[in-house]
């Protein structure tokens, strides 16, 4: 439905309606080169805790994690940096995604020389990722809105609205908050995320893909009423959903939400068992 | 034998920094970016990035105690708090005050209204926190001075032959001189737990290392994992060490041959000096975390693959346990006692060059984790993110 100047064409991760190179860090240990990396090259990159001194079912969340988020149709390429002798191994984590095309490639830090000339090598295979990843623009797709339902909020018109105007609509609303449901959405690909986010909860956001932040009539989310994009009073009546609607568009077409332009959100990976 | 003298920060709390940071530290981790952007403009700042939100499920109290210990730090020379605005973070402010963090300023987005004037508030906090903390100069400290944290990561076959006696025998000497050293990682001395125990100044101590051991196998096996078939990690096997035991037979070297004093919660605070056992995970972060929650104020850190982390606050001193991790890793390893293994020197040279090295550290060189800017920082949680919902 949606036809828009500012599709990607990411090819086995779909249509995106960012362009997002993605610097991965297997592990804690390699967050802060692979930070330094992202930078250099304008990449997206996140800090973690993850990727070691873990067991169990944990090892399997994490790796899932790590590949949903390497085949999220926002991103164009993915560069996997790792320590070495964690339990998420780089070379087996790019395996998972089963990319025949050359849109990823990993580097170990313990094979590389150090902190600089990791950054080093992490920079060229980075640019050499963009080269064999050329921007191509894609005239039309089927888009996937996420609802992160924290709090208490009738959806059912709204989702009836975003359907009929031809999106995929799916709803996160069982984690214990907000960082829960946005990597649940994450894993079902959403393009982007409304988020109706608790009624003590800042403004949120995902490093892959932008969200639209509702504020309540909560004391907090009113004293930082302009952090968020929209207020939950201005979707009370369907003649309103036109203004997100607008919105929507324009964030499609690559306007930046505000918590996307204040690079807001950090990852909560989900857990199972204790740390190790 | 002359000692070089120290040169440390006096707290009030009677407590010594060998460091004079200032710590932006976010409550909730829609303020990490901030606290990010505060420290690439206010470069002598120091910051951490977390993943908690202020739910207060099963591990609430672990994270709170973990939160108000870490921004107590005797390294500290302000905190900067930068709040939502909840009772939550009210109550971990309190707490590090009463752990001894008199000197911090808290900025609130509830109060600013938004982020860009959550960031003007903390700027001119940054700015008049450097302007006094220029004030501050290094005076002559005692060895009680010196809270030392035992941590090994990427272990390899001869970490329990190079590095870590090399680095018992450095802490044997700042017990024996008066200061403090903890080992921790309670996953790396499963298997060896009685040999620590028999070396406790009394029978209460002992019970009480055999105890926290059994308590944190037990912790894992309700999962109905055997932890002992997760560890040795993959990387140690690499490295070549075929089981646990063998691992920690290795690990608790570290710990030197001193009597152990006492034993100490994840980021419980010691009270007299002496050597102590540290429940803490094997994760090296959330044990660099533990560490500076209980207020230990330098790390030595031997690894057999080599790594870049280091404590924010906590000055990390990396040891190598063979030459060829830190010949292909000379920026982020400090020393090698890998010489030790070629023959070139004895595990006492070893011990002594970490020994110096530790004090060259109190008094202000920096290590290569602090001039790579490394500063990693892990909540530890006993519990999975979704074992219960409270808020």
């Amino acid at each position: 439905m949606t036809s828009s100047a500012n599709l990607f064409d990411h090819g086995i991760r779909g249509v995106g309606i960012r362009n997002h190179q993605l610097v991965l860090p297997s592990v804690i240990c390699s967050s802060h080169i692979a930070s330094r990396i992202a930078k250099e090259v304008d990449a997206i990159s996140f800090l973690h805790q993850h990727g070691c001194g873990i067991i169990g079912e944990d090892v399997e969340v994490i790796n899932r994690l790590f590949t949903s988020m390497a085949l999220h149709p926002n991103i164009s390429s993915v560069l996997v940096v790792g320590l070495g002798c964690e339990t998420i191994q780089s070379r087996e984590l790019v395996d998972r995604f089963q990319l025949e095309d050359e849109s990823a490639r990993f580097l170990v830090i313990q094979e590389s020389g150090g902190v600089n000339s990791t950054v080093e090598i992490g920079v060229q295979a980075a640019i050499q990722l963009k080269t064999s990843t050329p921007i191509k623009s894609a005239n039309s797709s089927n888009l996937t809105i996420g609802l992160d339902l924290a709090r208490d909020y009738d959806s059912q018109n709204l989702r009836t609205h975003l359907e009929r105007a031809g999106f995929r609509v799916v709803a996160a609303e069982s984690g214990i908050n907000s960082s829960d449901n946005l990597i649940e959405l994450m894993h079902n690909r959403v393009h982007l995320a409304i988020s109706f986010t608790g009624p003590s909860q800042p403004p949120t956001g995902f490093p892959l893909f932008p969200v639209i932040n509702i504020s309540s009539e909560n004391p907090l989310h009113t004293a930082i009423q302009d952090e968020f994009d929209l207020n939950q009073s201005d979707l009370s009546d369907s003649s309103d959903f036109a203004q997100l609607q607008n919105l929507i568009d324009e964030v499609v077409a690559g306007k930046e939400t505000i918590s996307e332009s204040k690079k807001i959100g950090e990852i909560r990976a989900p857990r199972m068992v204790r740390s190790v | 034998m002359n000692q070089k003298i120290l040169r440390a920060f006096p707290r009030a709390s009677g407590k010594w920094g060998i460091r004079n940071h200032i710590l932006i530290l976010p409550l909730h981790s829609a303020l990490s970016s901030a606290a990010r952007q505060i420290t690439e403009s206010f470069t002598e700042c120091v910051s951490v990035s977390h993943d908690w939100s202020g739910e207060a499920d099963s591990d609430l109290d672990r994270i709170k105690s973990t939160l108000s210990g870490f921004a107590s730090n005797p390294n500290l020379f302000a905190t900067i708090y930068l709040t939502i605005g909840t009772s939550l973070e009210e109550e971990i402010i309190h707490h590090a005050s009463n752990l001894g963090q008199n000197n911090f300023v808290e900025v609130s987005l509830a109060r600013a209204g938004s982020f860009d004037q959550l960031l003007t508030e903390a700027f001119d906090a940054c700015r008049a926190v450097l302007a006094k903390r220029e004030q501050q100069v290094r005076v002559e400290a005692p060895f009680a001075s010196i809270l030392l944290g035992l941590e090994c990561g990427g272990s390899d076959a001869l970490s329990g032959i190079t590095a870590n006696p090399a680095l018992g025998i450095a802490s044997d000497r700042i017990v024996e001189l008066g200061g403090s050293s903890v080992l921790g990682e309670t996953t790396e001395i499963l298997g060896a737990e009685h040999l620590l125990a028999a070396r406790a100044l009394d029978t209460k101590v002992g019970e009480k290392i055999i105890s926290l051991v059994a308590r944190y196998e037990s912790s894992i096996n309700y999962e109905g994992i055997d932890i002992r078939g997760a560890q040795p990690s993959r990387g140690n096997i690499e490295g070549g060490l075929s089981t646990l035991e063998e691992k920690s037979l290795g690990a608790t070297k570290k710990a030197g041959k001193a009597p152990f004093t006492g034993t100490l919660e994840f980021g419980e605070r010691l009270v007299k000096p002496g050597l102590y056992f540290m429940d803490t995970p094997g994760h090296d972060i959330e044990q660099l975390t533990g560490f500076a929650a209980g207020h230990l104020n330098i790390v030595v850190f031997t690894t057999g693959r080599g790594t870049p982390t280091g404590s924010p606050i906590m000055p990390t001193i990396k040891v190598s346990t063979n030459t060829q991790a830190f010949d292909s890793l000379r920026d982020l390893i400090d020393l090698d006692a890998g010489t030790i293994a070629d023959g070139l020197r004895t595990l006492g040279d070893v011990g002594n060059d970490i020994f110096n090295e530790i004090l060259d550290v109190v008094n202000g060189k920096l290590t290569k984790a602090e001039i790579n800017g490394h500063g990693e920082f892990s909540l530890s949680r006993m519990y999975g993110t979704k074992i219960s919902r409270l808020d």
